[in-house]
């Protein structure tokens, strides 16, 4: 149709969040009958604004109009950023992605005709449909024969962590608590555990802050990030609208780069992979002006005998005091002005002025400027326990923590919708650090042949995976090539040749998704899930708010909950404890194991039993605004925790927090170990703001498709002039000495489109971190014990070759304009 | 794929860069079963509007007019470099709505000649690309800038109709008033 239709007056209005970035921004979707349309004015529509519309929010893109099915009845929907919603996105502001959520329902007159509807099984080689009996009876069998053969160690599963908590609740119930498997992971990392392990070591919460201290803040360092692209409702709303002045630490220079240095910040084009060492300079220089707040640090940190006899290993072995880390921060020439500039290439003054814009030097009585910290990926995936480790150490120096414009916080990528069963079997792990187990590697496991049963959920594993061919080989010998093929589509002998498969060393692998990825070309069994908008699930932004996200359409053909299908095996497994009549039931048990924590909501399922409701529907009562957790009980009524800390207590034994060591020494071993050999250039990874994720969306948009119809690697003009490649031109990155998960010397690579720009400086170079087909992850190495207190990857530190393969078809349409234009 | 336009009326549009545009005509409200979907390059005609004298065109130097009604805020410029729907000898004049269609900010004076972007928009900071048809450079944006369409008579620059949706609107038309000349 070429007209968006206005909602009636009785369009059934429900409520949501967007399914994209951490912001999370507040929408109400509202559907109604196919052929009646809602009034131009605004008595006359359920938006309630008159059109056309002068400006603001309220306006229903075409993007933001969808036909679907509700009941098995057509319906238009509309996805519309909530235009009355007063947290997060006021006023109903929304960025492209979640703009255009509406294209993402499952709609056969779309590009979303192909998501998957019914469960399949692979017979001769090609996948064929089969019933959900006979599908969970094959993941059953098949699970339990590995269990039984191999131990629980060779049954995996890669999920996402942001699928909602009853998702994620009932996929650890299964793996960790009943079938007690430590070969478990998110979808961003190899391993279970901790992203921000600086932070937590510290005693602070990785999610402390919320946007408000955007707003209250002085300054805002933002280090390793790019807010605008992938966090940008809250970059506008609350970093930009609060005036603060920003720093930003990155070595691209991007918009938030340029929109800091042109309104009085700065920014510090870091070299890739060192910055320990510039915020350790920064640290150091505080402390020998006197700046940093002593009385914070005096009350606050813990002493050396208070760290000593913390209960956490890590504590005891990471945590510093005061002087410590003076003593720490001197030791190190990396740490002074002069080795810190020349390890990372920002000059002395700039470091200086830092310093300076941080807690420079104040007018007698006058108030300490009030700091926040902010960070993600650039720290998590280069030096993830030093990088974290020195930004807890400066929130620490500078008392940005848990009081209003003074707080230390990730950004966050996705939202947090995975509160865990908990009971993670940690002593089960096979890798260890120092005699202490940690979370274990399961691709590390993988490539070395033990995972013989793998339940991908609701990822592209292998993309995800550094080293990302090494794995797909490994597990294309472990599937495709085993002479053991299903080639009937008789349930009982499936299961007997699954079965030999794993006997003779193979491996199974079941895949649960909304589309067929490169992963799901492995996969024995495919699973139809259902997504966003076709169910009802509670989830998390990155201000620990909660809200309901409410279904309002139907799922496609025989798609189920992940829950649900997850539930079913654990039974057929002859697991008790899998029956819940929903979701609600499954929060409400959930909430037990979020008890004492960030995503605290178990006072809320206490205060729905006292009002008669269920957690659901207390939720929905709260429409987008929703609560933010720990909830909490004042007189009688629920409240919100605006952000952590607030009390001034840390998380361990003494209350206190305390700084963390962060040797560059250590980090420059890594760093010398990963850096460009030859004629290798740096190869780091980005988002960008049209494109989400594994991009299953947004391949099936057209705004996103004509603007990335293809990945592209960022190059500077110096660099692209040397090599004789100009923007269009199509590349092949190939890194010849990959180091892999096993530590092995291997070749990978990917291809991608010329984007020549000075976003990036002279020797690096930069792609979209997770294009299908073009996988970044491809030239980044895998070896986790390249970080073995913490098994996470360096997936920001690959390198390559870069070749010019000729001119791309896209040359001449692609858009290659700069885009840090402020 | 659904029916997403009556086409009663197809005529080739002969402006340079343009000529392998479909001029549609919108249907009344259809209750197919597709998405709401806009093909890019489709037109939708407008009064016929003098905007400036082809010669008096400076490269770099926007014209300001309204457009499709006269209380809506357009601009045409001069690239200096060949455009998709550009007229002129050299292919790089084009017109484009000032209203953002993120949230109807008006991007006036927001011509950066440098990069041949409108933007970054003062609310939210969206660009649009003003080579390749209005497309969202960086931003929150989810439509195209919407691009009006140029002829040129004798030495005279006409805005003869209108690509996508000025925002606010619910459709491709030109004016509410009258509900678009072919709606
Ligand atoms: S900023 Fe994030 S949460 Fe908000 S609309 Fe965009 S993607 Fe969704
Ligand atoms: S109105 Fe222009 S970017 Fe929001």
């Amino acid at each position: 149709m070429s007209r968006v239709p206005l909602p009636p007056v009785d369009a059934v209005v429900k409520n949501t969040a967007c399914e994209y970035c951490s912001v999370g921004c507040g929408y109400k979707t509202y559907t109604w009958p196919l052929g009646r349309e809602g009034g131009l004015a605004a008595e006359e529509n359920a938006i309630g604004r008159d059109f056309p519309l002068g400006g603001g929010g309220g306006w229903p893109s075409a993007l933001m109009h969808n036909v679907v099915r509700v009941d098995g009845e057509l319906r238009n929907v509309l996805v519309l950023p909530d235009p009355d919603a007063t947290v997060v996105n006021p006023g109903g502001d929304h960025s492209v992605r979640g703009g255009g959520l509406a294209s993402r329902l499952y709609n056969p007159d779309s590009p979303t005709r192909d998501r998957l509807t019914q469960p399949q099984v692979r017979i001769n080689g090609e996948l064929v449909a089969i019933g959900w009996d006979a599908a969970i009876d094959i993941v059953a069998e098949v699970s339990a024969h590995v269990i039984a053969t191999r131990g629980p160690l060779a049954w995996g599963m890669k999920r996402p962590s942001y699928g909602g908590h009853e998702n994620a609740y009932v996929q650890t119930k299964l793996a960790w608590k009943a079938i007690g498997s430590p070969n478990h992971a998110a979808h961003h990392a190899p391993a279970a555990g901790d992203d921000a392990p600086g932070l937590t070591d510290a005693g602070i919460d990785a999610f402390s802050a919320c946007y408000a201290d955007d707003k209250a803040a002085d300054v805002l360092l933002i280090v390793g990030t790019e807010p605008y692209e992938n966090k940008t409702v809250r970059f506008v709303d609350w970093m930009a609208a609060g005036g603060a002045t920003m720093i930003h630490i990155d070595p691209r220079t991007t918009f938030t780069s340029n929109f800091a240095k042109k309104n009085g910040g700065m920014h510090l084009p870091v070299q890739i992979g060192t910055d320990v060492a510039l915020l350790g300079a920064i640290a150091r220089y505080i402390i020998e002006q006197g700046w940093h707040d002593a009385d914070f640090v005096r009350d606050y940190t813990a002493d050396p005998s208070q760290i000593a006899l913390e209960g956490s290993w890590r504590k005891r072995r990471f945590g510093l005091s005061y002087s410590q880390l003076v003593t720490e921060l001197t030791s190190e020439v990396a740490f002074s002005l002069d080795g810190a500039s020349q390890v990372t290439g920002i000059p002395v003054a700039d470091i200086i002025r830092c310093a300076e814009l941080l807690s420079g030097p104040l007018e007698p009585n006058a108030p300490r400027k009030k700091v926040c910290i902010y960070f993600e990926k650039g720290i998590m995936w280069s030096h993830n326990h030093e990088g974290t480790g020195a930004l807890a150490n400066l929130a620490l120096l500078l008392g940005s923590v848990g009081r209003p414009g003074r707080a230390i916080s990730r950004l966050g990528g996705h939202q947090r919708g995975g509160q865990t069963a908990g009971g993670y079997p940690l002593s089960a792990s096979p890798h260890s650090f120092e005699g202490h187990n940690v979370p274990m590697d399961q691709d590390r496991w993988t490539v070395a042949g033990n995972t013989h049963f793998m339940w991908v959920i609701g990822t592209n594993w292998i993309g995800c995976s550094s080293g990302s061919g090494v794995l797909r080989d490994k597990l294309v010998s472990m599937t495709q090539a085993s002479p053991h093929q299903p080639t009937s589509t008789n349930t009982a002998a499936i299961i007997a040749t699954l079965k030999a498969r794993v006997d003779a060393g193979g491996m199974v692998m079941v895949n649960q998704e909304l589309y067929a990825n490169e992963t799901t070309a492995l996969c024995d069994l495919v699973l139809p899930a259902s997504g966003w908008g076709e169910r009802t699930f509670a989830r998390h932004n990155a201000e620990r708010r909660l809200r309901l996200y409410e279904r309002f359409c139907d799922p496609p053909g025989e798609a189920r909950e992940d829950w649900v299908i997850v539930a079913d095996v654990a039974r057929r497994m002859g697991f008790e404890g899998f029956d819940w009549p929903d979701g609600n039931a499954v929060l409400e048990e959930a909430a037990e194991a979020s008890r004492g924590k960030r995503l605290d909501f178990s006072t809320l399922v206490i205060g729905a039993q006292v009002k008669g409701l269920t957690s659901y529907e207390l939720l929905r009562s709260y429409g987008t605004t929703g609560i933010q957790t720990p909830v909490d009980l004042l007189d009688g009524q629920l409240v919100s925790t605006e952000r952590l800390h607030a009390d001034l207590k840390f998380k361990g034994d003494s209350g206190k927090a305390n700084f963390v060591k962060t040797s560059w020494t250590v980090v420059e071993q890594r760093y010398n170990a990963l850096a460009p050999r030859g004629d290798q250039l740096w190869v780091t990874n980005m988002r960008v703001n049209h494109l989400w994720n594994n991009l299953s969306d947004s391949l099936r948009r057209p705004d996103a498709v004509a603007r990335w119809p293809a990945n592209c690697l960022q190059l500077n003009p110096e660099d692209a002039q040397r090599l004789g490649i100009a923007s269009g031109d199509q590349l092949r990155i190939e890194n010849s000495s990959l180091i892999d998960h096993l530590g092995n010397t291997r070749t990978g690579s990917f291809e991608a489109v010329a984007y020549v720009t000075d976003e990036v400086p002279p020797g690096l170079t930069c792609a979209y971190f997770l294009y299908p087909g073009s996988m970044p992850n491809s030239v980044v190495p895998a070896d986790t014990t390249l970080q073995a207190n913490n098994l996470r990857y360096n997936c920001k530190l690959g390198r390559g070759s870069i070749t010019r393969l000729g001119r791309s078809p896209l040359a001449d349409t692609m858009p290659f304009i700069p885009r840090n234009i402020v | 794929m659904a029916k997403r336009f009556s086409r009663r009326q197809f005529l080739k549009f002969s402006a340079v860069g343009l000529g392998s545009t479909m001029l549609v005509q919108c249907a009344d409200y259809d209750p197919s079963v597709g998405p709401t979907e806009l093909k890019p390059g489709d037109v939708v005609p407008c009064a016929r509007t003098w905007v400036s004298q082809l010669q008096d065109l400076v490269v770099g130097q926007p014209v300001d007019f309204g457009y499709p009604l006269p209380t809506l805020p357009a601009f045409a410029v001069k690239l200096g470099e060949p455009a998709a729907g550009g007229i002129g000898p050299d292919g790089d004049v084009v017109a484009f709505s000032y209203l953002c269609t993120h949230m109807g900010c008006p991007i006036l004076g927001g011509y950066n000649h440098e990069h041949k972007i409108l933007g970054p928009c003062r609310c939210h900071f969206t660009t649009f690309s003003m080579r390749h048809r209005g497309q969202v450079v960086l931003g929150q944006a989810t439509a195209d800038l919407p691009q009006i369409t140029l002829e040129v008579e004798g030495d005279d620059v006409l805005a003869t109709g209108i690509t996508g949706v000025i925002f606010g609107e619910l459709s491709q038309r030109c004016s509410p008033a009258a509900g678009g000349t072919s709606a």
